[in-house]
């Protein structure tokens, strides 16, 4: 637009005539209030300063006239009584109206001083009795009219849009001349052919020259998305039947959208088709309406007469109606679940542990008395005491999905308050564990996803400098590894500096500073509390943020948690968690009369202790399994230090493996698999070493479940690393 | 050869502005305070599309329509009518007089632009 | 409109106006009187034709579906600006096959 200027002023002096013929108009209106003239004149003048005011983007003037403006029709139409206190009101309205526009017209493209925008609400609630809405027509008639174009690849050039326009007879007379539309329409892509038709029955004679007799179908290449096409035609509608047959391409892009269609609700296909952009309101209104007028006909779907009208090619209505199918099925599938009280679950699950218990009891009397005829009994009861415990502890499992999802919202927000871009992945999402366990990770990772949000992640500006993306991505994955699961939050962020943290510590005293660490000691240090105060984190490269009260969580559920880095590249925290609290697999082995159990899953194997073989290690407790270096640890010594171990006993081996790390534990005995119930210690043993809780077995006894991860770490530390060196020569 | 448009409407400073916009795309532009003085315009010349508001002073914008079918030169003339979203039986009124394009105000005018170059390219 | 008949049955029209709704009823007139006469040819000189709409253009898909049915030849000559650029836009120049000379300096 060339010179706005001068607009501007007769803007300015018009609302000055126009705002002082309100005035007038109100002041006689306080003598004779029916007085029809005024009330026009006022609404004249709210009417025309908004129309104008539109029309330069002043949405502020807008938005303030236009309450003004409805409530002033409203007195028009007799439908609202005008009084003094409303007189005092609009009065009020116009030096307001005066007030914002001195202000757009003076300070342009500022927003209004909040005193303003005050007394614009305080005169909007006294107009219409209500708060104003967040409501902007300006900016809605825009969206309307901005209507985002879909970038599809649609250069192939057969492949093209249909349109056909069948003209009614009055369309000519009323303005509306094809032609027009055909012109306009080359605004947004190419006509590829015309095919013009008129009936061929029609005679010159009998020809009336001023209705339209024409039919057109239009092959158009285009970008542009089906509202906008159909909006070319927006204002044939009346005179004219449209039909916009979609390219091949859009019917693939379409395809894929429905694919990709949430499934949380149940749609009908109309509104599935025009969400997707493959139908627009228009042509479905058109259809029910049709539809619903035939009244003695059988009712047809909507998919077929889409399909008999041309509106829109079978496969995407096809594929719209399965996927229709698969939501219904998806929903009814939740509506057939029954919410139960946990606490009732979690009765249940205690009373399958106890019958675990009267299986084991039962088994050994059995065996004890040589009951051969009951033995076939028992084990198909046993059997099927198995299959309630699985089925019954299935029932507390869930998703950790949802879980997971909820962590989108804290990343959004999050890193919208610091100023970074980050992109949350989430994986393996259908991972199941139980329920309790869910409930009490929530916290743990909360804490781990905020330390990479705040110091993980760097600034867009530190990450372009460093030569990465923008946009920093934190990964949020769960998966299954032998009866534990294990979540891993990871982030392609800065890394840990591990010197720092090394100095850190020493200068906290939580290590020697001669003292040699591994890189994964290092690491561990993050964990211990006196590294984890806020100060200290950002310091060091941003890590520990309660990370000891992180660990404790975690150990708390039996579970434990690690940390690899590497700097300048991101940090990966895992996290392992045993899949319920409740039962677990155990394998059963005897160390000077007394019996332990291990979790089955973390078995590795069982093998003879032999000492010629192996070059056992007496001194410092490892042997040499096949070439590699195993820690190892005798259970009877580790919690029975008075008793001596014989060295003629015959000894086995127990190889268990806990993440990467393997250790082995030398016991006396072998039992074999058990079905473990988890009793929990008491609070005096809660501190015990080694310890993960207890289980009653079938004798009655007591047997001690083993903490596996505490024990490998045990063994490990008493190997020193030069030799486990020399070791593997 | 140039298109003739005829702007009705009582505001000064509405007209001006649409003027300027129509003109910049190549349109002529002929403009009217009111239906009357309109109608006073419409002498024979080519126009060929009239914006029309409604509310006007002296003579609405549908009496205008309406004696604007009336005239020879003008009966087939498309019209785009400015109107505000709730006058619905205004709407129909005009419908009735022979008006079948709308633009709903307030608008910015690129969108007067668009529903004038539907109807008749610059 | 100027209306040429020559020896060998051949009439010529010229329209110097326009082909709009406007005159869609006169020009219907003029059109029936030929397609009576009897002419073996029907040339339509579109020169002066300052703007054709669709009523226009209606009108001449009509009498080519007319001359076909009657058995005369329809033949459009020197087609104008306004003419070219409505046959371009609905691509019917191959439907009434006859040749269009464009000016050279028409832009």
């Amino acid at each position: 637009m060339s010179d706005i200027n001068p607009a501007l002023e007769t803007f300015a002096q018009e609302v000055d005539e126009l705002l002082t013929a309100m005035e007038d108009a109100l002041l006689v209106l306080e003598a004779t209030p029916d007085d029809v003239d005024c009330i026009n004149s006022i609404f004249r003048a709210m009417h025309t300063i908004k129309g104008s005011a539109g029309l330069f983007g002043f949405d502020e003037v807008v938005a303030f006239t236009h309450e003004a403006e409805t409530l002033l029709d409203k007195v028009r139409n007799n439908e609202h009584l005008i009084d003094a206190q409303l007189i005092a009101v609009l009065l009020a309205c116009k030096d307001h109206t005066a007030q914002i526009i001195q202000h757009v017209l003076s300070n342009e493209d500022e927003p209004l001083p909040i005193a303003l925008q005050q007394q614009s609400e305080a005169l909007i609630t006294q107009l219409t009795g209500t708060s104003p809405v967040a409501k902007n027509m300006t900016s809605t008639q825009e969206n309307k009219a901005d209507h985002v174009e879909v970038d599809v690849n649609t250069s192939d050039s057969s492949d093209n849009w249909i349109i056909s326009l069948a003209f009614k007879q009055n369309a000519l007379r009323n303005g509306m001349d094809p032609l027009s539309f055909i012109r306009y329409l080359q605004t947004l892509g190419k006509i590829i052919d015309v095919i013009v038709s008129m009936p061929t029955s029609l005679r010159m004679e009998e020809m009336e020259p001023e209705d339209c007799f024409l039919n057109f179908k239009i092959v158009f290449n285009s970008r542009a998305d089906k509202k906008t096409i159909e909006e070319v035609f927006e204002f044939a509608e009346d005179d004219c039947n449209i039909i916009i047959l979609p390219p091949h391409s859009r019917q693939e892009h379409y395809l894929q959208l429905l694919e990709h269609f949430p499934e949380d609700q149940l749609k009908r296909l109309g509104e599935m088709l025009i969400e997707i952009g493959a139908l627009t309101e228009k042509e479905l209104d058109c259809v029910l309406k049709e539809q619903g007028s035939d009244h003695n006909a059988i009712i047809k779907p909507v998919g077929e007469m889409l399909i008999a009208k041309n509106i829109l090619q079978q496969p995407v209505i096809v594929q719209a109606l399965i996927k229709q199918e698969a939501i219904k099925q998806k929903i009814n599938k939740e509506a057939n679940y029954i919410r139960v009280d946990a606490a009732k679950l979690g009765y249940l699950i205690n009373l399958v542990g106890e019958l675990v218990i009267s299986d084991a009891a039962i088994r050994l009397i059995v065996d004890k008395h040589g009951l051969s005829d009951v033995n076939n009994v028992v084990g198909a009861m046993s059997h099927l005491v198995e299959e309630i415990r699985d089925t019954a502890l299935q029932l507390r499992m869930v998703q950790i999905g949802e879980t997971f999802t909820r962590f989108q919202r804290v990343v959004h927000d999050v890193s919208k308050e610091l100023g970074k871009q980050i992109q949350l992945q989430i994986t393996g999402g259908e991972a199941e564990l139980d329920k309790t366990i869910v409930e009490k990770i929530n916290d743990p990772l909360t804490h781990l996803i905020r330390n990479s949000l705040d110091h993980g992640i760097e600034t867009p500006e530190e990450r372009i400098q460093a030569g990465k993306p923008e946009k920093g991505i934190i990964q949020l994955n769960a998966y299954h590894d032998s009866g534990h699961i294990v979540i891993q939050i990871s982030d392609d962020g800065k890394g840990i500096d591990s010197e720092k943290i090394v100095a850190k510590a020493i200068s906290k005293g939580l290590v020697k500073p001669d003292q040699i660490l591994s890189q994964t000691e290092i690491y561990n240090l993050i964990f211990e509390p006196g590294l984890s105060t806020k100060e200290e984190a950002s310091n060091l490269s941003g890590r520990g943020v309660g990370m000891d009260v992180v660990k404790r969580n975690i150990e708390a559920l039996r579970g434990s948690v690690s940390v690899d880095s590497e700097l300048g590249l991101g940090t990966t925290v895992t996290i392992y968690l045993p899949l319920t609290l409740a039962i677990i697999d155990g394998f059963m082995v005897e160390a000077q009369k007394e019996r332990y159990i291990i979790p089955l899953n973390m078995v590795e194997e069982c093998v003879e202790m032999n000492s010629t073989e192996w070059k056992i290690d007496h001194v410092q407790h490892y042997v040499n399994l096949r070439g590699q270096v195993l820690p190892y640890l005798r259970l009877g010594d580790f919690f029975h230090n008075n008793k001596k171990h014989q060295a003629t006993q015959r000894e086995s081996l127990v190889v268990v493996r806990f993440g990467e790390e393997k250790a082995g534990f030398v016991v006396d005995e072998l039992h074999g698999e058990n079905q473990t119930v988890i009793k929990p210690l008491g609070m005096l043993f809660e501190n015990l070493k080694g310890i993960g809780g207890a289980t009653v077995l079938g004798s009655g006894d007591v047997a001690l479940i083993l903490d596996v991860q505490g024990l490998i770490q045990y063994a490990k530390k008493r190997v020193s690393p030069t030799l486990a060196l020399s070791m593997t020569d | 050869m140039t298109k003739t448009i005829l702007i009705v409407d009582d505001s000064t400073s509405m007209r001006q502005v649409i003027s300027i916009a129509l003109k910049d795309s190549g349109y002529e532009v002929i403009e009217a305070c009111n239906g009357q003085d309109a109608l006073n315009k419409l002498t024979g010349i080519k126009i060929h599309l009239i914006v029309c508001d409604i509310n006007m002073p002296v003579m609405d914008g549908i009496t205008f329509v309406k004696s604007a079918k009336q005239l020879d030169h003008y009966r087939f003339t498309p019209i785009i009518m400015l109107t505000t979203e709730m006058a619905d039986e205004k709407k129909q009124a005009a419908r009735d007089a022979g008006a079948k394009a709308w633009v709903t105000k307030p608008f910015k005018p690129p969108i007067l632009l668009s529903a004038i170059a539907k109807l008749v390219l610059p | 409109m100027t209306v040429k008949v020559s020896h060998d049955g051949t009439v010529q029209l010229a329209i110097h106006d326009e082909m709009t709704i406007y005159n869609a009823h006169s020009l219907k007139e003029m059109f029936l009187d030929h397609c009576h006469s009897g002419a073996q040819e029907l040339q339509i000189d579109l020169s002066a034709v300052t703007e054709i709409d669709s009523a226009g253009v209606q009108l001449l898909l009509l009498l080519k579906l007319e001359a076909q049915k009657r058995g005369f030849i329809l033949r459009l000559l020197r087609h104008s600006e306004a003419v070219i650029e409505v046959f371009e836009l609905l691509k019917l120049s191959i439907y009434f096959g006859d040749p269009i000379v464009i000016h050279a300096n028409w832009k």
